[in-house]
């Protein structure tokens, strides 16, 4: 291969330094945690730099460099999916732009062809370049969010960090964005970038000037390939059709879709038992179809019901309940402290900071969906913590608890929690889930003890309820021309 | 029951005079066995050995630890001196408190031994030697110090016992099962466990073997009774407000009664606060003070110091009211639990159809994914053991699983299923295997079976007609020797 295959692509490469502060979920009243980092991005139309959304998530300040240029310009974040890993940022200077080649999209490379990846990974300050071939195609877990799935292309091409967000290139067209790779220990020259089709998708997403996020259908299906189960269920011996298993309660098939529906095509492309359909040539697993779509699009579904052919039309929309078992970014942690007590609703985050070993705990996040939990509890108030007080001294054993009722009244949500706690009455009586006694608390005793309490553990806020957003919002402007 | 290393320099001779007998009372116990496999329920696994020592006791008996003779295919009988062997029944044993009594099958083989008697009650700080025999027949002696006497947890972990905790230099010998503890030549315990590495030994104590000898002394063996209630300490003074508690704080809140037991038929309810048990006043901790252990933890009232059948004075506080309740102890079996704890000796009862296998949900199935089967097991099954109170209210039923699928015609397409909780099968709900068995028999419209389950799939479907036309050919390619045990 000649060299510079791609031509100068140091006139479109773009080198990002991010400083981010990172929530603390065990002291969720303190800012966090400041961190740096290094990631790459690329110039494209309408001037705008592309990257990872993992390179700028938290951040508080950004700055970008281009090559030839002293200067750090800075920079903020106009567009980011953390449910695809990508990001669109702006930068205020005019000048930035100015002599630097906005990149274009290539389709999907073939497999075993070369492909070369440009950023600024370890091992020095200027760009440098990896090549490799195109390994492999094939759904793959995005780990940024930890729950999202989509089509991710694995390369040949050593992949570092400070290579995120950076261009892969073939033909002089970008291919795909280096996002994620595996450590020199678990694997070596396994490395994924993100496809254009899931790139484009996000790009035609936020063209109205805001990011919708991928849709879901809400449902789980079983590959029709027993025979006995086929003829139960009125079928043919064609090698068609998926058996609807769980029909998510919170998603758009609720009401239209029941649990023993047999599916056989969608958006009249028919389904085949092993729950692949036909696009463009090519045979790919069925969530493809939804994958490309839009929140508000509409897919047909052709099922059978008890033998009879039905009909469906689902508006694809997000599912909210599933949010908590992904990464959460760019919001404050969403907490209440009273008496000492720490209460948050549990999510991945909390997971991951406390790792609790409790049964229960465990298994109302990990059943969450799948066992529809989050119809009676839309949020799971934890006792997480207890900052130690003369006021709580007998208090350590419920931690881990679910907070079940306060003074008679249900808990559903954090607010519930407050609002419960802000009008205790003579005494506060709170009931876990499970079989321990009571949490009894004397309120005078509690309103007596907040200012030690919060001076003690340097508590400014005593609660935070609303999930507010953490990035500087864009200004508002009109959107960015198309390409 | 841990094995323990090799250790060297370790005192072997007792330093103390009557603690080395004139004759011996011990002989060596030799089992042969083989547990079940929970993952192929028709067979078992493959033959195991063990050794331990037994103690003659009394009337020709030998008693050595549960654990020893679990399982077993064939006990025996070794004298040490002699080295002449004769085989052995197991005439009672009890899982829970990990005791079993040895009867030779020819009395006349233990004449010659001088049968142990118990020794009384250990105080803490009593020296304690541990008897272990050498290869060639010799007696050798460890001795300890009893360091506590608390409530612990014994091998079934169902609830806990009376137990010594004791600091010993003990060596390992060939018998890594049954240690017999001596004081003053008297039977004082039997080991538990042993850390090697802290030397700290866990005995079950004359106490408890004394309840096991007596009650094995009756017709039939209740084993030992339990009230059937959970509780936490009343150390808050806002709970002991909130329940409404007069008087000085003692006392525990009963936090959960568990349906049907003896607690329950006594009336006891969630948010009493229990003062005293059997006339033993309790404090806020949950101990009461016993005349010779000092602070224990009242369960011992309950356990090692009371039968089933015998009736216990309660004296307790509902919403500052003072009562008296009577309750009378009961013993509740394995079987009557909707998971139960554990299954030994015992075959597991499944029912093969087509390749899937269905069982009945026990803890004994989870114990199959090793000691650390709480994490490694799947955790939902976990979760319904533990929670069965609350999950399983009424009680009176099992939880049919389905295990896993054997690749076979019938189950092209199922076989990556496993772990899954039956529901109903051809419509009807399914509260046991037996009941399963049953409704397999009346299949749908069509020749159709067809399994609802909890979790996904949410329904397995086979055709009766298929499942009888090569259920010959599963049991051969799978040396099945029966589809099922319902027993």
């Amino acid at each position: 291969m000649p060299a510079r295959p791609n031509g100068p692509v140091q006139k479109s490469l773009v080198r990002i330094t991010t400083t981010a502060v990172e929530p603390d979920y065990r002291a969720p009243w303190n800012a966090g945690m400041i961190a740096r980092g290094v990631g790459a991005g690329f110039v494209i139309d309408g001037n705008r730099i592309m990257t990872n959304a993992h390179v700028v998530s938290n951040a508080r300040f950004i700055t970008v460099e281009r090559d030839g240029d002293p200067n750090k310009y800075p920079a903020t974040v106009q567009f980011i999916a953390h449910d695809c890993d990508l990001a669109l940022l702006n930068v205020s200077s005019p000048n930035f732009f100015k002599n630097m080649i906005p990149l274009q999209f290539g389709g999907i490379p073939a497999l075993e062809s070369t492909v070369s990846a440009y950023g600024f990974p370890i091992g020095g300050e200027r760009m440098s370049i990896t090549t490799g071939i195109v390994s492999r195609i094939d759904f793959n877990l995005y780990a940024h969010s930890s729950i999202d799935s989509h089509l991710a292309i694995q390369i040949s091409a050593q992949i570092n960090p400070g290579n995120s967000g950076g261009p892969v290139m073939q033909d002089g067209k970008v291919v795909g964005v280096a996002f994620q790779g595996y450590s020199g220990d678990v694997a070596q020259g396994v490395a994924y970038m993100i496809p254009t089709p899931v790139i484009k998708r996000f790009l035609q997403d936020v063209s109205d000037g805001h990011y919708d996020k991928y849709v879901d259908l809400g449902l789980t299906y079983l590959k029709l390939l027993n025979p006995a189960q086929r003829h139960f269920l009125g079928l043919k011996d064609d090698d068609r059709g998926v058996l609807i298993e769980t029909v998510v309660a919170a998603g758009p098939c609720n009401g239209q879709v029941k649990s023993g529906d047999v599916l056989l095509s969608i958006d009249n492309h028919p389904i085949a038992s092993d729950a692949t359909v036909e696009l463009e040539g090519s045979r790919v697993d069925m969530p493809e179809v939804v994958e490309r779509k839009f929140k508000g699009d509409k897919v047909k579904l052709d099922m059978l019901r008890d033998k009879q052919p039905v009909s469906v039309t689902i508006a694809l929309d997000t599912i909210p309940p599933y949010m908590i078992q992904g990464h959460a970014y760019d919001v404050r942690p969403r907490y209440v402290v009273y008496g000492g007590l720490v209460f948050q609703p549990l999510d991945l985050e909390i997971m991951e900071a406390y790792q609790p070993s409790d049964l229960r705990l465990r298994h109302f996040f990990d059943y969450f969906v799948l066992e529809q939990i989050y119809v009676d509890h839309p949020e799971i108030i934890v006792l997480t913590n207890v900052l130690p007080d003369p006021i709580n001294t007998y208090l350590s054993p419920y931690r881990g608890t679910i907070v079940d009722e306060v003074n008679g009244k249900k808990i559903k949500t954090l607010r519930d929690l407050a609002d419960a706690l802000a009008q205790p009455g003579d005494r506060l009586v709170l009931n876990m889930i499970g079989d321990g006694p009571p949490l009894v608390l004397d309120p005078k005793q509690v309103e007596a003890a907040r200012e030690r309490i919060k001076a003690r553990y340097n508590v400014q806020a005593e609660q935070n309820l609303e999930e507010q957003s953490l990035r500087a919002q864009p200004k508002p402007s009109e959107p960015p021309t198309k390409p | 029951m841990s094995i323990f290393a090799a250790q060297p320099n370790a005192p072997t001779k007792s330093i103390i005079p009557g603690n080395k007998p004139k004759e011996l009372s011990l002989v060596r116990v030799n089992v042969t066995g083989q547990p079940y496999d929970y993952f192929k329920p028709w067979q078992k696994k493959a033959p195991f050995s063990k050794r331990g020592l037994g103690a003659v006791l009394q009337g020709g008996r030998v008693i050595v630890t549960a654990d020893l003779v679990a399982n077993q295919n064939y006990v025996e009988l070794e004298r040490a001196e002699s080295g002449d062997k004769i085989g052995a029944d197991v005439k009672v044993i009890d899982y829970e408190a990990n005791l079993a009594l040895l009867e030779p099958t020819d009395k006349k083989f233990l004449e010659g031994l001088s049968p142990l008697e118990l020794a009384g009650d250990t105080a803490v700080g009593d020296r304690i030697a541990a008897w272990q025999l050498e290869p060639t027949g010799a007696l050798v002696v460890t001795e300890g110090i009893v360091t506590t006497v608390q409530m612990m947890k014994y091998p079934v972990d169902l609830g806990q016992f009376l137990g010594y905790r004791i600091s010993i230099p003990m060596q390992y010998r060939e018998n890594s099962y049954t240690v017999p503890l001596v004081k003053n030549n008297k039977l004082a315990g039997l080991l538990l466990r042993f850390d090697p590495r802290t030397q700290v030994l866990d005995a079950i104590p004359a106490p408890i073997i004394a309840h096991f000898l007596k009650d094995a002394a009756k017709e039939h063996y209740a084993g030992f009774p339990s009230a059937g209630f959970s509780f936490f300490s009343t150390r808050d003074p806002q709970l002991r407000t909130f329940a409404g508690q007069t008087g000085k704080a003692a006392g525990v809140y009963v936090t959960a009664v568990e349906p049907h037991s003896p607690a329950e038929k006594a009336g006891l309810q969630a948010g009493d606060i229990v003062t005293s048990v059997g006339n033993n006043d309790v404090d806020q901790n949950g101990n009461y003070v016993d005349q010779f252990y000092g602070k224990l933890e009242f369960t011992n009232l309950l356990t090692s110091r009371a039968f089933s059948g015998d009736t216990v004075p309660l004296q307790i506080q509902r919403q500052g009211k003072p009562m008296t309740l009577s309750m009378t102890l009961e013993h509740r079996p394995a079987k009557d639990y909707v998971i139960p704890p554990y299954n030994i000796d015992q075959a597991p009862n499944y029912y093969i159809l087509g390749g899937l296998i269905l069982q009945e949900l026990s803890r004994q199935y989870l114990k199959e994914w090793g000691p650390n089967w709480q994490k490694e097991a799947p955790q939902r099954f976990v979760y319904l053991d533990r929670y069965q109170s609350e999950l399983y209210p009424e009680g009176n039923r099992r939880v049919v699983i389905m295990s896993q699928v054997l690749p076979a015609n019938n189950t092209i397409g199922y076989d990556d299923l496993a772990y899954l909780t039956v529901k109903k099968v051809n419509g009807k709900e399914v509260k046991s295997l037996a009941e399963f068995a049953e409704a397999v028999k009346q299949p749908l419209e069509g020749g159709f079976i067809k399994i609802e389950t909890e979790e996904d799939p949410k329904q397995i479907e086979l055709e009766a007609a298929s499942v009888a036309d090569e259920a010959q050919a599963l049991q051969e390619n799978y040396g099945i020797s029966s589809l099922q045990r319902l027993q």
